[in-house]
């Protein structure tokens, strides 16, 4: 099996549940959009995915095994995450050089990531003085290190400008068009409308809609319109059960 | 864990902590030393042992056994800046088998806090030597047991940062980590030592075993005359060897096992 697997997960942190029972897929070719409100759980979901977080119950596996499993883990998954920082007195150069020697990958890849991300002039500058968009650049270099077969991005596109938003958006595309699986999460609809093929929406924790986005527009009219109206349902039903209890 | 323990050493030597590690050494070992090697022992207040005898320039190894509280701190302050910056979560994406990473962090800490020790007790010595050289004496200690002292202090270093390392990746807030370090090793230990009655088991705690392989006896027995208790007891050398790796094989064991079995939020 391969792609990225989640089933029945879930996870609370003292006593507030961040994920409930949540289940989805994403596979290779496809560029699958994870939507859902602040606080709905996106994050949670994908450091558990990624092995950082450990979950009360189910499973999130990667090409069918959990992340802790996989014998090349960067040469399978390239992630970015908040949690996955830089330090600021380190050079862009130094950060990717332990992050290559981390992950077992040839010193070259270095120069090529720095060239992908157009971060080769600022490469010999601390870290610290890199602006919001270039430390999102640089956590991107990072996860193309192995040339991944699978990326998993938290927010990719904050603090990058509109160019780099087209170009990460065009280097999403390409990979899935290559046969790679690309799992993306964001809050903001109008990104992913025009980048993804699948969606998966969630809101506090539970799964609303998972399928291809062509399928939502079809009920709904737009991504806009679907996710303002399914986390509003649910809010709704939510707030009735909670008065009712 | 082949790859692991080179790309710690790249991170190490990736930002400007090794000056810090070098200033600390230099500054415990060569200025501490040397500061109280050029005025002279027996003028200070109360006036301790002159250099050219054994009790007094075991006594200005003892000050440099008193900071060995650095190290460990050093230690702390490594691991710790790896959840401060958020940098544990790349490590750990690349190596989700935590207790590889933790093996190989103690590894090249081990490694670093031996050289640590080395610059320690060599700026000690070199210190020692200038002193016995500015008031025309020669160092109280045989050549052979003065650099038998060096090396155990340079050993006694390298646990202590072992002893940090796991502290921090216990604790993992920075400031909470330090606090924590520098409040046992340079507070409660010393008063633990200083107490009577109590300080019967400053022996079997690092300090004290430190203290031990190190031959530093004498603050405590000087503070023992002066209120007219017993001093702390310490073990014999080998035992002190012996209490100080068994601390070293338990921070080991728990820096590797214990992140584990904790989520990264």
């Amino acid at each position: 099996m391969t792609g990225l697997a989640v089933h029945d997960l879930s996870k609370t942190y003292g006593g507030t549940p961040a994920v409930r029972t949540l289940s989805f897929r994403a596979d290779p070719g496809r560029v699958t959009g994870f939507l859902g409100p602040n606080g709905a759980g996106k994050s949670t979901t994908l450091r558990i995915l990624l092995g950082l977080v450990r979950p009360d119950r189910g499973t999130a596996t990667v090409n069918g095994v959990p992340y802790a499993e996989l014998d090349q883990p960067s040469r399978t998954v390239g992630a970015v995450l908040d949690l996955a920082g830089a330090h600021p007195g380190m050079t862009g150069r130094r950060h990717l050089r332990v992050a290559a020697a981390l992950g077992g990958h040839p010193g070259h890849r270095v120069d090529d990531v720095l060239t992908h991300t157009d971060l080769t002039e600022a490469a010999d500058r601390t870290i610290g003085t890199y602006s919001t968009g270039m430390k999102q650049r640089l956590a991107l270099a990072t996860a193309l290190l192995g040339d991944p077969e699978i990326l998993v991005l938290d927010e990719p596109t904050n603090g990058l400008d509109p160019a780099g938003v087209r170009w990460l958006r065009e280097l999403l595309r390409s990979r899935a068009d290559s046969g790679r699986t690309v799992l993306v999460s964001s809050h903001q609809l109008s990104e992913l409308e025009q980048s993804v093929d699948d969606v998966v929406i969630i809101h506090r924790g539970s799964g609303l809609w998972s399928g291809p986005i062509g399928e939502l527009a079809e009920v709904h009219g737009s991504l806009e319109e679907a996710f303002l109206t399914l986390t509003s349902t649910c809010s709704s039903i939510t707030a009735t059960a909670e008065e009712a209890a | 864990m082949k790859s692991l323990v080179p790309a710690e050493f790249l991170r190490f030597f990736g930002t400007r902590l090794w000056l810090l590690h070098l200033a600390a050494a230099l500054a415990c070992g060569l200025g501490l030393v040397g500061l109280v090697a050029v005025v002279g022992p027996e003028n200070s207040d109360p006036p301790l042992p002159p250099l050219g005898s054994p009790e007094g320039a075991g006594v200005l190894l003892q000050f440099v056994q008193m900071t060995l509280f650095v190290p460990a701190a050093l230690g702390t302050f490594a691991i710790t800046s790896e959840f401060r910056h958020r940098t544990i979560g790349s490590t750990f994406l690349a190596e989700p088998r935590r207790g590889r990473v933790m093996a190989a962090k103690l590894t090249v800490h081990g490694v670093i806090g031996l050289a640590y020790g080395v610059i320690l007790a060599a700026g000690a010595g070199a210190a020692l030597w200038i002193g016995s050289l500015l008031h025309g004496t020669t160092v109280g200690l045989a050549a052979g047991d003065l650099v038998s002292t060096l090396t155990r202090i340079a050993v006694a270093a390298a646990v202590h940062m072992l002893l940090g390392v796991t502290i921090g990746a216990l604790v993992r807030h920075q400031i909470a980590g330090l606090v924590v370090v520098a409040g046992y090793f340079y507070l409660l230990e010393p008063m633990l030592m200083l107490l009577p009655g109590v300080n019967q088991i400053y022996g079997i705690l690092p300090g004290g075993a430190a203290a031990a392989l190190t031959r530093s006896s004498w603050l405590s027995e000087m503070v023992a005359q002066q209120l007219g208790g017993t001093s702390a007891l310490l073990l014999p050398a080998w035992a002190g060897a012996a209490v100080l790796a068994g601390y070293a094989l338990v921070a080991a064991i728990a820096a590797v096992w214990w992140p584990l079995r904790r989520d990264l939020v």
